[in-house]
């Protein structure tokens, strides 16, 4: 079961490794942007569509 | 293409006046980039642009976070302020290429807001308005029933309605005399800036305050012999606990975007100019709101923060501030001081600035998206004006706003410029280019006679109203700890037409076929003017006292059903006291009733004076006949009442006594009206686009408009084409009004021609007009300076004019956002010739 702290998109808080971000690069059709939204290393991400293995 | 090339094609454009393709080659690159990768929220005609959708996150994780509560004992005000730290703490935050402010009050660019806890009356439309749900629809309607449900009888609507005049609430949401639903977080806030926008303080300062109070209430509170000091001690220390609560999330989301501009930065990015911007992001988003500014950069963060997580709390239609007053030293330090940046480099901040504000949006229901059509709320930013010794406050980030903005030529936020006769001629200079350059803004606004205005109408003290900002549209308010208005809804929108309406009517809507006015005598039977006017008068009060009675009630119980423990953790009337921002017996009061429509009532009045009692070419029985038939039978009449009856704007002692009687007997009922805090209820003409939305709900009026005619485009503006006298006997008009004691504020519309005002006379033309308005005594003007030839082309090939902006009301928008009627309600507009 692939968990979140194994993906390319994960980045680990300093400190807090259980915790992070989720940055994923989004191009609309007006503009480029990064977005995160806040994620648990230990999540299960299997139902994850964007999830990318490291 | 060469520089010398491209300065010339800039020249070309300027001089066949196509302003927006000239922004475009003077922005920089970044600034373009911003400009054109920035989503329009406005609605066009009612409807949201394609590509836009209703953002479902905040109702996702608000319903989250109010379940995980259910059963904890919490009082609401606490469980509220951990709701919305839930929401900031989870929500998706996003950075854009080339930005270097940060924040968007939805998850991404194209969304657009909603918050649930508003009212479920605006909910429901949201599942029902299809149009700008993500996709997949199943899925979204499964999510946004599920919020629905979960805020039904829990949002503020919800809770205010069961308890207010039933009887009111029926008449206000039939929307024929009313604008808005009971909604107390749902208007305008304003801040108190002195407390938290003058480098004295930031989060961090206020959090360490409030740990002082609650430790001294708590131990006041703990004294082992019981005393009624004790008592108001509990629900201070829950309100600052949700101050507190609030303020330590929103420097948790600060962080949460110096977190990502680094990952970024470290991770992705490869240009290393860019690495170096990304890494400033981080460092200004660890300073700020956490502590105070210290760059113009971080003084812009930390606005745009605040104004973002007033949105967080609640629907924020306005955006009161005072850019230049506020970040004036910092962009003084920065560009004149230590010379950190350059002119340029300020500007591009200041234009990213702007549009950040313009992107902004959150869900409205669509009768308020007709009312403001092509915008997204009223974002008047004050400009100008004198600080509280007086001085004049003029400073070169009041002239850096008005260049950015003709750079990136954002139709919202607009400026109302505080005018005073110490203004240098150069920051004058730089609103004259905005004007002729067709923005549409900044409206012009007297800075001594507003100020006087200010302390007649809410006894402000001098100093604080010299603080002033436009709390929406036109209302000045102060921005200090008393002075500054917490709330006010919407509500307290008067569509006055129906006031001329109902004198017909006897009070009986035709249109909701209601009994809404008063039930005053058949105007049939009137054989004197007198008898007209003193039904005019008696329904005149009935609408205002519907409207205000249930603003008075919702400011009554805000604090205990709707409190704002973030709007009060950054006031200092909050921080100090322990009570919700929102609490009558700290605050002075600001209100005012917006007057929509006003004007008909005027140029009705004069018509049934001159032709049924007067001449006695009518009866009062046949006008009624004809007024009740929509004048459908009766042209010959009608076109008598259009033509032959003195119609306002045309310095015509007849028609403007009028005016000055109504505006008069106003003025002493909006003395014995009273708000909460004690203070008086003036009235505020002026119109947004309401003159389109009501033009189907009012009937025909005896000025011999029928109904689905638009209105007049308000204020005190003149009917469309009826000034026909020229531009001195509008404002000769205008002057006999006493802006200090007969309303809050007037607006005028005025329409300018591009031509007369091109090349270097135009300047010292429009000066001189100017002259003249401040010396008449006049509190407001506005300008549209578009030709007829290119809004028709615009009409023709939108595609090819996507940039026209105009002045619609108080605000201004793309012409190409605005629905045909309100469009040609514009080109209507009497252009005045200037005399030299």
């Amino acid at each position: 079961m692939p968990f979140c702290k194994e993906c390319k998109k994960f980045f680990p808080i300093k400190g807090d490794p259980s915790n992070g971000d989720c940055v994923e690069r989004v191009v609309d059709p007006r503009q480029a942007f990064y977005k995160a939204k806040p994620a648990v290393a230990e999540k299960d991400a299997s139902s994850c569509s964007s999830f990318e293995k490291k | 293409m060469a520089k010398a090339a491209v300065d010339n094609n800039i020249k070309e454009l300027e001089k066949k006046q196509q302003w927006w393709w000239a922004a475009e080659k003077k922005r920089s690159k970044r600034l373009d980039y911003l400009r054109k990768a920035m989503w329009k929220k406005g609605a066009i005609g009612g409807i949201y642009p394609a590509g836009l959708q209703v953002d479902l996150e905040q109702g996702i994780l608000h319903t989250q976070a109010g379940r995980a509560m259910e059963m904890a004992p919490d009082p609401w005000v606490v469980k509220y302020a951990k709701i919305f730290a839930h929401y900031l703490d989870n929500k998706t935050i996003f950075i854009t290429d080339n930005s270097q402010l940060v924040g968007y009050v939805g998850s991404l660019p194209h969304t657009i807001n909603w918050n649930p806890t508003v009212a479920t009356i605006l909910n429901a439309e949201v599942i029902t308005d299809t149009t700008a749900l993500p996709e997949p629809l199943d899925e979204s309607l499964k999510v946004i029933n599920d919020v629905i449900a979960y805020w039904s009888q829990k949002a503020d609507a919800d809770k205010l309605i069961p308890v207010a005049d039933i009887s009111d609430v029926t008449k206000i949401l039939s929307g024929t005399i009313g604008w808005g639903v009971p909604m107390p977080r749902g208007g305008y806030s304003g801040k108190d800036y002195e407390f938290i926008m003058t480098g004295k303080r930031g989060f961090a300062d206020v959090i360490a305050e409030l740990d002082e109070k609650i430790d001294k209430a708590d131990a006041q509170a703990h004294e082992p012999i019981a005393n009624l000091e004790q008592m108001p001690l509990y629900n201070k220390m829950l309100n600052w606990e949700g101050m507190k609560i609030t303020l330590e999330a929103c420097i948790r989301h600060g962080q949460r975007f110096a977190r990502l501009a680094r990952i970024i930065a470290e991770n992705f990015e490869t240009d290393n100019k860019r690495k170096e911007e990304l890494l400033q992001i981080a460092s200004c988003c660890e300073r700020v709101p956490a502590q105070t500014p210290r760059t113009l950069q971080e003084s812009l963060q930390y606005d745009l923060f605040i104004q973002l997580f007033s949105r967080a709390e609640a629907i924020e239609g306005a955006w009161p501030s005072r850019p230049d007053y506020y970040h004036g030293p910092y962009y003084d330090k920065d560009v004149n001081i230590d010379k950190r940046i350059t002119k340029e480099e300020a500007l591009d901040l200041v234009g990213e600035f702007l549009i950040r504000a313009a992107e902004v949006s959150q869900y409205k229901p669509k009768w308020l998206r007709e009312g403001l059509q092509g915008i997204e709320g009223t974002w008047v930013w004050t400009i100008g004006g004198v600080n509280q010794h007086g001085d004049d406050a003029c400073n070169d980030m009041t002239i850096a706003l008005l260049q950015a903005a003709r750079l990136v030529r954002v139709s919202n936020p607009t400026f109302g410029f505080r005018w005073h006769p110490r203004v240098k001629e150069e920051v004058l200079r730089e609103c004259f280019e905005c004007i002729r350059q067709g923005l549409g803004y900044p409206s012009m606004r007297n800075d001594p006679l507003l100020i006087a205005n200010s302390l007649h109408w809410h006894k402000h003290p001098i100093e604080e109203a010299r603080t002033w900002v436009h709390q929406a549209c036109m209302s000045p308010c102060p921005t200090t700890k008393r002075g500054f208005q917490s709330m006010r809804m919407a509500n307290a929108t008067a569509n006055c037409a129906k006031i001329i309406e109902y004198v017909f009517t006897s009070g009986f809507d035709p249109v909701v076929q209601m009994q809404i006015g008063a039930e005053t005598p058949d105007c049939a039977t009137f054989t004197s003017y007198d008898q007209v006017y003193d039904a005019w008068l008696l329904q005149m009060k009935t609408i205002f006292s519907t409207l205000v009675r249930i603003v008075n009630y919702s400011r009554f119980v805000a604090q205990i059903y709707t409190p704002r423990p973030f709007l009060s953790g950054i006031s200092e009337r909050s921080v100090e006291s322990g009570q919700d921002v929102n609490d009558p017996s700290i605050s002075q009061g600001n209100s005012w009733i917006t007057a929509f429509t006003w004007v008909e009532n005027i140029d009705s009045l004069a018509a049934i004076k001159k032709l049924v009692f007067d001449e006695k070419k009518y009866t009062m029985a046949q006008l009624k006949q004809a007024i009740t038939d929509d004048w459908q039978g009766h042209e010959e009449m009608r076109l008598d009442f259009v033509r032959n009856a003195p119609k306002w704007g045309n310095d015509d002692d007849y028609v403007d006594s009028i005016m000055l009687k109504c505006l008069r007997d106003c003025a002493a009922f909006s003395h014995k009206l009273q708000d909460p805090m004690g203070n008086t209820w003036p009235i505020l003409p002026e119109n947004v686009s309401g003159n389109i939305h009501y033009a189907n709900v009012v009937g025909a009026l005896p000025s011999g408009r029928r109904r689905g005619d638009a209105l007049y485009d308000g204020g005190i503006s003149p009917g469309p084409g009826l000034d026909k006298k020229g531009p001195t006997a509008v404002l000769k008009s205008c002057s006999k009004i006493d802006h200090i004691t007969d309303g809050r504020a007037f607006l005028l519309n005025q329409r300018l021609s591009p031509t007369q005002l091109a090349g270097e006379k135009g300047f010292p033309l429009w000066k001189a007009y100017m002259e003249t308005w401040y010396n008449l005594g006049l509190d407001h003007i506005q300008f549209n300076c578009v030709s007829d030839e290119t809004l028709r082309s615009a009409q023709r090939e939108p595609e090819k004019y996507q940039e026209v902006i105009v002045r619609v009301a108080g605000y201004s928008a793309h012409f190409v956002d605005i629905s045909r009627k309100t469009q040609d309600n514009i080109i209507q507009r009497t252009v005045q010739g200037l005399v030299a």
